[in-house]
């Protein structure tokens, strides 16, 4: 007798991975020897006591450690001119949806909801542009604009993509996801204004990332005149 | 936060102290967010998470002072198979007999026993071939029996 062989065989079953053929062959083993069983029992008792190990809540100060240490200022792509995309940067979009979303949002807890924040801004004869940047991409055409009325800032979008984007927009150490922002169900020409929480700062800079399913297909910053 | 708990327990396991498992949950993401560009899309995200977490998990152990293992020849030679212990002694002897593999057997029961993974992840996240996964796990739990049936006649 194989103590490899029913050993495995023992493993094997309690992982589910046994055949009828396999099962029929340890049956075998367990008749045979009294040995074979104790070691069977101990090592389902084992498996078993492991699999109900409950996992620890983590302290509530985690998130607050992995935020205070994260380079927010950094998470958008601090350039100007739109990135081309590659792999690479899809997977760092992907991250950043992955890490960013789930930890800005998450960590911060504080960012209100893109619904809360997305609306219109006052009358446009009040609504002063105050940078905007062309984005010409093969999956993301456009402008986006940092506007601001009278004491609000907003990010005016007016994209054209063929599939629905995603935007987070990076302000002050808050991140905000604001979905169909352009493409296939979004404004396109129409544009659509997000307003950002909060007051309007002088010199302000507002990080865009541009997502379609996930991946990043473009980005750009926006910068507020500094007030004289 | 979505990885924060699995991360924060594949460190927990592997280290047996909040403190440290906290640091390296920390360092795991600050890690994750600093090397996006080295995460290839292929993989799973939690996948890649897990890996850093296990490796800054193991560098941490291994700057700590040195945890005297036991050897599958040791284990060999333990008493023979009374019942182990049960109930809350069984989970503290479980967990004592853990910090007593080494530390790549350690990875594959944790993977394994406390996250639930199936032998394909364990492999991604190990960089390993699944045969040498189960050969760990097989390994490791024979271990870990034996150091429960010698705590249980100690």
């Amino acid at each position: 007798m194989s103590v490899d062989r029913y050993t495995e065989l023992i493993h094997a079953e309690i992982d589910g991975e046994l055949d009828a053929q396999q099962r029929a062959e340890l049956s075998r083993y367990l008749l045979a020897d009294p040995d074979v069983r104790a070691l069977r029992d101990d090592l389902r008792r084992l498996c078993a006591a492991l699999d109900e190990t409950v996992q620890s809540e983590p302290p509530p100060d985690l998130q607050d450690r992995i935020l205070a240490a994260l380079p927010v200022a950094q998470t958008a792509r601090a350039e100007r001119r739109v990135n081309p995309v590659n792999w690479r940067h899809a997977a760092a979009a992907a991250c950043l949806v992955a890490v960013g979303a789930v930890i800005f949002y998450s960590l911060r807890g504080q960012a209100p909801p893109a619904t809360d924040v997305a609306g219109t801004m006052a009358a446009s004869g009040d609504v002063v542009t105050l940078d905007t940047v062309d984005i010409r991409e093969s999956s993301l055409s456009g402008r986006v604009s940092l506007v601001r009325d009278s004491a609000q800032l907003g990010v005016r979008f007016e994209l054209t993509a063929p599939a629905p984007v995603d935007a987070l927009i990076a302000r002050g150490g808050h991140t905000l996801r604001v979905t169909d922002v352009g493409g296939a169900t979004g404004p396109g020409g129409t544009g659509m204004t997000v307003t950002l929480p909060g007051v309007a700062q002088s010199a302000e800079q507002v990080s865009l990332t541009f997502l379609v399913d996930g991946r990043q297909v473009g980005s750009a910053v926006l910068r507020a005149p500094e007030s004289r | 936060m979505r990885y924060q708990k699995p991360v924060f327990n594949v460190a927990l396991r592997l280290l047996r102290n909040p403190d440290d498992a906290r640091d390296v949950a920390q360092t795991t993401f600050l890690k994750a967010f600093e090397h996006l560009d080295d995460y290839d899309p292929s993989f799973r995200f939690y996948s890649w998470l897990y890996r850093i977490a296990i490796n800054e998990s193991l560098t941490t152990r291994s700057a700590r002072r040195p945890i005297q293992e036991v050897s599958d020849e040791e284990a060999d030679e333990s008493p023979g198979p009374d019942r182990c212990v049960e109930g809350e002694e069984t989970r503290q002897a479980i967990e004592d007999a853990l910090m007593k593999i080494r530390p790549e057997l350690q990875a594959v029961v944790v993977l394994r026993h406390v996250m639930h993974l199936s032998y394909q992840d364990m492999s991604q996240i190990l960089q390993v071939p699944e045969k040498t996964v189960k050969s760990r796990l097989y390994s490791a739990r024979q271990l870990l029996r034996e150091q429960l049936l010698h705590h249980a006649t100690t």
